[in-house]
């Protein structure tokens, strides 16, 4: 059965919301089984309590605060960096042979092999975590812009040679509006490794607030109910940058053809 | 458009300054393919009178559409001579249009914006220039789309917009690739009645390249028939009827039977070729 593409948004969202109902449904029968199961199931009670608690001390609004705050500062870093580096890469054959091998091998190294090198420089605070994050958001930036400035077609840029169009009107005009689709998938992309290095960073380096740190402290404290409402909001507020950058591009590229 | 504000045929008579006179001698033209170089285009001559429309026919991988990069301006890679006017064609120039078979309207741009962008290069005033697009957008009949963008447009549509486009820095000479090939049977005779209509509006020079002898009959007062391998100019016909053009006139029904027979037949010269010919693909 194909679900319509027209369904009106409530009932869109009535369909998104019928997996996570069971899946809360499922997991207070394993809670209520008793036994051993209730260490590893807090009910949905005992979960309700702690996300009030945390609510009414502040502490996860603070969380929250602290590791958008880092996120999106680090997304803002490495997003720029990586769209600039992206152009500039695409644009000068120069520049591609010269820094391409260098950002080739730098890709390899995953986001947690930075860690202990930008703490030892940087300490276990911000400056390493943003470091780390820009860092995320850098690659998918810069390959998404290079490929979509590379990909836009030799017919396209000809119209701007017929028509004597200087560099930055060509630029501006046809090449970035042509990557267009493509730096948007990258900055999408970029979104959301800084999502999960700004949570990852948190975890391994311990400090600042966040709710990483909170994930980290109730590990040790053995706080399963804190532990997954800081998981809820994680997971939550991942998804709502995403939807907002969804929409986004939907609005920047509204001269697409739908279904394309 | 009231068929009383169309203007006559062109004055067979040069005007005081000769405007889109193309002349082109000894033009040869080759492809390096595989380290060999391949000629494509061979001793090509040809004079364009101003404001004439002259057709270029002929089967595919005769270098029709490579000789229209080269008169625009694309490719500078060949030996003898293109000018126009007397100038001698180095690189692209807003004097010298061109209207490929793709539209290649900017799908991110609006049919206005598509057109106004011919205007970028130019010193046109900025107040000017909506009233210039208008007046062009008008002129393909496309009034009441200037904010559509281009997957909003029907093929015959998009392609008159990009006739616009080519016609708003008001340029000498139109070159014209194969503009009405992508079009259905029905949407061509419709665009072709347009074009033979604009051209008399506009009075610059055109030349179009077409595969459909028919269509280079109806528009041309000149059919140039091309043959292949390397692409040569093998005859040239005159079209000696007065525009705009009755299609059903016999003259060039006629002069269809023998383009077209000429076409099919074999090479002019070196006989004793392979019989079979693989079509070469033309470069875009």
């Amino acid at each position: 059965m194909s679900v319509p593409r027209a369904l009106p948004w409530q009932a869109r969202l009535m369909l998104g919301l019928v997996p996570p109902a069971l899946l809360l449904a499922w997991w207070q029968s394993q809670a209520q089984a008793g036994g051993a199961r209730a260490a590893v199931f807090a009910s949905l009670a005992t979960i309700g309590v702690a996300a009030r608690e945390q609510i009414a001390s502040g502490a996860l609004l603070g969380d929250a605060t602290a590791t958008l705050t880092r996120a999106l500062t680090g997304f803002g870093i490495g997003g720029t960096l990586g769209f600039a580096a992206g152009v500039l890469l695409a644009l000068s054959r120069w520049a591609e042979r010269l820094l391409g091998p260098l950002l080739q091998a730098f890709r390899q190294v995953p986001m947690i092999g930075w860690l202990p090198l930008f703490a030892l420089w940087f300490g276990t605070g911000d400056g390493s975590q943003v470091t780390v994050i820009a860092v995320s958001a850098f690659f998918p930036a810069l390959l998404n812009t290079h490929a979509g400035i590379v990909q836009v077609e030799r017919r396209f840029l000809d119209v701007g040679r017929i028509y004597r169009l200087r560099a930055v009107q060509r630029f501006r005009l046809i090449l970035l509006p042509g990557a267009l689709p493509l730096v948007l998938t990258g900055l999408t992309q970029a979104l959301s490794f800084a999502w999960i290095a700004a949570i990852g960073t948190e975890i391994l380096l311990g400090s600042g607030g966040g709710l990483g740190v909170t994930l980290q402290t109730a590990q040790t404290e053995q706080r399963l109910d804190a532990m997954l409402v800081t998981i809820a909001v994680t997971a939550a507020l991942g998804f709502a940058l995403n939807q907002i950058i969804r929409h986004l591009r939907a609005r920047l590229l509204h001269w697409q053809p739908v279904g394309a | 458009m009231p068929p009383e504000a169309i203007p006559l045929a062109p004055s067979p008579e040069p005007l005081a300054q000769p405007r889109g006179a193309l002349t082109i001698t000894d033009l040869d033209k080759s492809f390096a393919i595989g380290g060999q170089s391949r000629p494509v285009l061979e001793a090509i001559n040809l004079a364009v009178r101003p404001a004439e429309f002259v057709s270029i026919v002929g089967a595919s991988g005769c270098g029709k559409s490579t000789l229209l990069r080269l008169i625009v301006g694309l490719d500078a890679d060949y030996a003898g001579e293109i000018r126009l006017d007397g100038e001698r064609v180095t690189g692209t120039s807003l004097d010298r249009g061109i209207v490929f078979q793709d539209h290649r309207l900017f799908p991110w741009m609006t049919l206005e914006q598509n057109v106004e962008l011919a205007l970028l290069g130019t010193d046109v005033p900025k107040q000017q220039r909506a009233r210039i697009v208008a007046e062009h957008i008008a002129l393909v009949n496309l009034k009441g789309f200037e904010k559509a963008y281009p997957h909003q447009l029907s093929g015959g549509m998009a392609q008159r917009a990009a006739i616009a486009r080519a016609l708003v820095t008001e340029p000498r000479l139109l070159l014209l690739d194969e503009p009405l090939g992508a079009l259905d049977a029905l949407t061509r005779v419709h665009v072709q009645n347009e074009l033979q209509r604009i051209w008399m509006a506009q009075r610059s020079t055109m030349l179009m390249v077409t595969h459909d002898v028919e269509e280079a009959l109806y528009l041309g007062d000149r059919v140039i028939v091309m043959s292949p391998n390397p692409g040569r100019i093998r005859r040239i016909v005159e079209v000696d009827l007065p525009h705009p053009r009755d299609r059903r006139h016999p003259l060039l029904h006629r002069l269809k039977d023998e383009i077209l027979a000429e076409l099919t037949a074999g090479p002019a010269s070196d006989a004793g070729n392979n019989l079979v010919r693989l079509p070469a693909r033309e470069e875009r």
